[in-house]
């Protein structure tokens, strides 16, 4: 019950007029930058964080509005998926493996109605399971020292690294690289400046916001302008055909199923929506065996299961973000960033002492997700007309907000000059087949996790003994070691 | 080598960025210091693993099959400098001015012709430094050309 009453208090921010006009803009602008091909949630969040902040709106408000964008790009991912079997991002993989097929059989109207309501129904499914187990989370998130986080911490960077990516050892690295652009500045504990190579701009630190912008939006240019000279992308006309009900009671345990699935999978720390959506598409695959030939031709339940999926997972994973300060996602990483940018720090007693942030920010989603469903039903024929757009056209724009809202923090070229160093440093790590998100995990949790085990190491006056004290940091470290050892245990019993 | 040779190269550098990440930190010395690890003892276990990890890398690097053409890196550079002259114009020049010449260039290289690229560029730019700067109340520079 008195859930309830924290849910009423985030409904009455959620729907004060200058929220809700942020949920809704986010939700459309989120569409569009998730179906344009090439720009993923990821890159549309970091695009707007600075601009975000910069407009001077109140933490709530920016959290609202970038969390909009992000789950907004989850929908519109789908698009150009189906459409033009060009995923807008990772987490769209698995959605043209059947949406596709569906737009080329004439049926794209279809195939985009079911997959919005699929999309909706995971992100309402997730939200439900977030307001359910926030509290039960946050309460239990209480009870953590500073040693139980270390492992927390050293868990999500062990899940990140065996689950994540094709190599474990080149995640670990670009955990590495995170943690150690965290400890340049000066040192929160003795005041020492470290790594600053005596340049002013890096007493404070490497900007977060350079640092995501740089490596996400800049190496993107790069790679649009790389991949361009193969760039002659056929779209398949929408058509006129509608989901049924029939379609609907057809797929409704593969999409609660996925719900389910994605859910976890989000929650899981650096697990985000792209393994969220392939392990549903891999369930149902084998839940409808027998019957599962038209999977990969344009199967109903082939192109629900991810979406459902996707969407779920990119709710689920701002649980922990919330409760516990660790992000579920590279994008939800973004966010958290954004959060301690406003000096606030998710973790347990944001729920208790800020109420109106986190559930604001849960009560919002509800709205957009509603918002989106009816963007995405009646409204579908402008966003894949948007999906025309040229490439020419639509570089510029991303360069010139990359550096407006660079530019605008605070003032100073330096910034701008850093940005494109850090665009070409990302872009090399791209080719050498790293993933970005585990360097802005590691860079947005590196300070929480140094000072966590500073903290530790003083309780105990240096016994290293304390990160073995009590049955939760006990626990912890033996998920970890499961998360260690897991995946390679299961691949030697699936060679057998 | 070939396939092996980026992911041994990249091993190579960071190996050396941990013996640097390590020797610096090594020598970090506070005067006054109330906990038993202190500002080194972080940064010196993220180098000990870093200088594991690019080890592992040298020793069992991936393939990699990136072999752009010389078009396409004339491309990169060109996208690479052009950014990079953003930046310097950016604040100098000021907004109007080098988005507009800046985002010509940038449409010409994704092959738009020249005279649409530039009435495209500038309306984008003197559009977006009006939205930018008065609707939305951001910092942008307006440039020595109007007086700023």
């Amino acid at each position: 019950m008195e859930t309830l009453g924290f849910l009423a208090t985030g409904f009455s921010v959620a729907l004060a007029p200058m929220n809700l006009a942020l949920v809704l803009i986010g939700c459309f602008v989120g569409t569009l930058i998730g179906s344009l091909p090439g720009i993923g949630p990821i890159n549309g969040v970091a695009i707007l964080l600075p601009l975000a902040y910069a407009m001077g709106f109140p933490p709530e408000s920016a959290l609202i509005l970038l969390a909009g964008v992000y789950y907004g790009a989850e929908y519109g991912g789908r698009i150009s998926s189906i459409l033009l079997n060009v995923p807008g991002d990772a987490g769209a993989i698995m959605t043209t493996l059947d949406g596709y097929p569906l737009a080329q059989k004439g049926e794209g109207g279809r195939a985009l109605a079911l997959s919005a309501v699929a999309s909706f129904v995971g992100s309402i499914g997730a939200l439900i399971l977030i307001v359910l187990f926030a509290p039960m989370l946050s309460d239990l998130a209480l009870k953590f020292g500073p040693s139980e986080f270390v492992w927390l911490m050293t868990f999500a960077f062990t899940c990140l690294a065996t689950m994540v990516g094709s190599r474990p050892l080149k995640t670990t690295i670009g955990v590495v690289i995170g943690l150690l652009l965290a400890t340049v500045g000066v040192d929160s504990g003795t005041g020492f400046l470290r790594f600053t190579m005596d340049i002013p701009n890096f007493f404070d630190g490497v900007d977060f916001l350079v640092v995501v912008i740089g490596m996400f939006a800049i190496s993107e240019v790069l790679v649009l302008l790389e991949s361009w000279l193969r760039n002659d992308m056929k779209m398949t006309p929408v058509g006129k055909s509608f989901v049924s009900i029939s379609d609907l009671l057809a797929v409704k345990w593969v999409v609660l199923r996925s719900t389910l699935i994605g859910f976890v999978i989000g929650v899981l720390p650096g697990t985000g929506a792209s393994i969220g959506s392939a392990v549903a598409y891999g369930t149902e695959k084998r839940f409808a065996e027998g019957n599962d030939d038209q999977f990969g031709k344009g199967d109903i339940r082939g192109l629900a299961a991810p979406e459902a999926a996707n969407n779920a997972s990119a709710a689920g994973s701002m649980l922990p973000m919330l409760t516990l300060g660790i992000p579920g996602s590279g994008t939800t990483a973004i966010l958290l960033g954004a959060l301690l940018m406003f000096n606030i720090t998710p973790g347990p007693l944001l729920f208790e002492q800020q109420p109106e942030i986190a559930w604001g920010l849960i009560a919002s989603m509800f709205v957009g997700n509603l918002a989106l469903l009816v963007m995405n039903l009646p409204l579908i024929g402008m966003f894949v007309r948007l999906l025309s757009i040229k490439q020419s056209y639509l570089v510029p724009i991303i360069v010139m907000l990359t550096f407006i809202g660079i530019y605008s923090i605070h003032g100073d070229s330096f910034d701008l000059y850093f940005m494109v160093v850090l665009g070409v440093f990302a872009f090399i790590l791209r080719k050498l087949g790293f993933s970005l998100a585990p360097v802005i995990l590691g860079l947005v949790l590196g300070e929480v996790l140094e000072d966590n085990l500073r903290r530790a190491l003083s309780i105990s006056g240096g016994d290293w003994g304390i990160l073995f004290n009590g049955p939760i940091t006990i626990t912890l470290a033996i998920a970890t070691l499961l998360a260690l050892v897991g995946p390679f245990v299961m691949k030697t019993l699936k060679k057998r | 080598m070939g396939l092996y040779m980026f992911d041994r190269l990249f091993a190579g550098a960071l190996l050396c960025l941990s013996g640097l990440i390590a020797w610096t930190a090594f020598h970090f010395e506070v005067p006054f210091q109330y906990e038993p690890l202190g500002p080194k003892a972080f940064p010196l276990i993220l180098s000990a693993v870093l200088g594991f990890c690019s080890v592992w890398l040298l020793v069992k690097p991936s393939a990699n099959k990136w072999a752009p053409t010389g078009a396409v890196l004339i491309k990169l550079l060109s996208g690479v400098a052009l950014m990079t002259g953003y930046a310097f114009l950016f604040e100098k020049a000021g907004f109007i001015v080098s988005t507009a010449i800046v985002g010509t260039v940038f449409c010409i290289l994704f092959g738009e012709k020249p005279v649409r690229a530039i009435m495209y560029s500038v309306i984008l730019s003197v559009v977006s430094y009006f939205v930018m700067k008065h609707l939305l109340q951001l910092n942008v520079p307006i440039g020595m050309l109007f007086g700023g």
